[in-house]
């Protein structure tokens, strides 16, 4: 239902009759509601994330959370981790991410997000479509039964958003919006 | 006394910034907001186009590109622990970038900047690092990343011998013409001393080679370890751009190498970090 919403609100926001007024440069105003929309995505992104790697979270609704997350993202997107003190960088499929942190051999896991997030320029790509990146950062922190705390840490993460101008018929009129899609992101981790 | 309170402010945890933010986590964020975090944002502080909370200044913003803010992000682009990056070099280059006639700008689309990318591959059995350039190319509607030289030293070893002039063994003779060159297969009965062979003026693309190796099954991406920039955007001065991933406020995206160049050094170092002979 609120995903319907959003949906509604984004396309009457954005609506714009005339077809012909595709613009190539972003004006502000529109930078601004984009980023708006984006961030939206990105806060989505978040708490899944938290639901899948909590351990109280039912592993049935876990799956069905990690579908939701993956619907977020443009297909055959990545995610590459690293760690301090090592060089390579590890890739996965998205689908496979949410697996190994569902996986996590801890007891309990807290997974925070610092308020600050970063947004960057929307950059045009050759077919049109604009890609920018948000930046957040996550605390990650997992217990044992018996030690407590084992394993922290603060990781910074890239998040590439796509925004693609696209038309839908309501109601016998053409309607434009902007459609956000989230793609690559690039976790790195920056202390323990 | 103002330089220190806008530091101050700068690295206070801006608790006030929250709305729209992503969680509700209330812990020390004054590193996060201090941190360069993005090259884009690198290229927005020196132009002094966004605020020190990393909002956005759009023109006719009476802040946009200010130049008193403008000097203020300088000051916090650089890697202070890099005793190489002088108080003096740091003071000239701002002076100079900040000149009220021309103030240097830099621009993400414009030519001067590229990116130097350290990478791991297989190769047939070995891990080995290839260093990628890639630079910004306009396409149709918008822009992308393509890479515009290669640098492996496995390849540079195939070419030790050229433009060697002083060998009195490894040549074609100048009758070999009325022989039909019959004497090659001597030539290329022995390949490590192939590159004896060729005009003076030769220069191996390595870009051709890196295709053919990876078409060709032998070199396998494994990882990408390392990114930095190159940037002669700024007259007179050539600098590098590092990611620095430490626990405070001097972190991020920050100039690693900067250097007081003319127009001929700066075509000169361009040949050295590319590696073009």
């Amino acid at each position: 239902m609120n995903k319907i919403l959003s949906v509604i609100i984004m396309v009457s926001f954005f609506a714009v009759a005339n077809k012909g007024a595709a613009q190539d440069n972003l004006s502000p105003q529109r930078k601004q509601a984009i980023d708006s929309l984006a961030l939206e995505k990105v806060r989505d992104l978040s708490k899944y994330i938290s639901i899948i790697g909590d351990k109280a979270t039912p592993w049935s609704d876990a799956q069905r959370v990690i579908e939701r997350a993956t619907e977020l993202f443009m297909e055959s997107s990545e995610i590459g981790v690293s760690s301090i003190g090592k060089q390579d960088v590890n890739y996965y499929k998205v689908r496979e991410y949410f697996d190994r942190l569902i996986q996590l051999n801890y007891d309990k896991v807290t997974i925070d997000w610092y308020k600050i997030q970063y947004v960057s320029d929307l950059v045009r790509q050759p077919d049109g479509t604009y890609v920018g990146v948000i930046t957040i950062y996550q605390r990650f922190q997992g217990f044992s039964k018996e030690k407590g705390l084992v394993y922290e840490d603060t990781t910074k993460k890239d998040i590439t958003v796509y925004v693609k101008r696209k038309e839908t018929q309501i109601g016998g009129r053409l309607i434009s919006f902007w459609d956000v899609m989230l793609g690559d992101i690039r976790v790195k981790e920056t202390s323990k | 006394m103002r330089r220190f309170s806008w530091l101050l402010f700068l690295l206070l945890p801006a608790a006030g910034f929250c709305q729209g933010s992503i969680g509700s986590l209330t812990g020390d964020e004054s590193v996060f907001y201090a941190q360069t975090k993005q090259v884009n944002q690198f290229f927005l502080r020196f132009n002094g186009e966004e605020d020190i909370k990393g909002k956005r200044y759009y023109p006719g913003d009476p802040s946009y590109r200010d130049l008193k803010l403008r000097k203020k992000f300088m000051n916090i682009l650089f890697d202070n622990s890099n005793s190489n990056i002088t108080a003096d070099t740091k003071f000239v280059f701002i002076d100079e970038s900040l000149n009220k006639k021309a103030p240097a700008m830099l621009d993400f689309y414009s030519k001067g900047w590229f990116a130097e990318v350290t990478t791991t591959f297989q190769y047939k059995k070995e891990k080995v690092n290839i260093i990628l350039y890639l630079k910004i190319e306009k396409q149709l509607k918008g822009y992308k990343w393509v890479i515009s030289n290669v640098y492996f030293d496995k390849f540079e070893s195939w070419f030790t011998h050229l433009n060697d002039t002083v060998n009195l063994k490894y040549f074609i003779h100048p009758m070999s013409h009325e022989l039909d060159f019959m004497n090659l297969h001597k030539v290329f009965r022995e390949p490590e001393n192939l590159d004896y062979y060729f005009e003076r003026e030769y220069q191996p693309d390595m870009t051709s080679l890196f295709v053919m190796e990876m078409k060709n099954g032998n070199l396998n991406f494994i990882s990408v370890n390392n990114v930095k920039f190159h940037v002669f955007q700024v007259q007179n001065w050539y600098f590098e751009i590092s990611y620095f991933n430490r626990n405070d406020a001097n972190s991020g995206w920050l100039i690693s190498n900067i250097l007081r160049v003319n127009d001929k050094e700066k075509i000169e170092l361009l040949r050295h970090y590319t590696h073009i002979n």
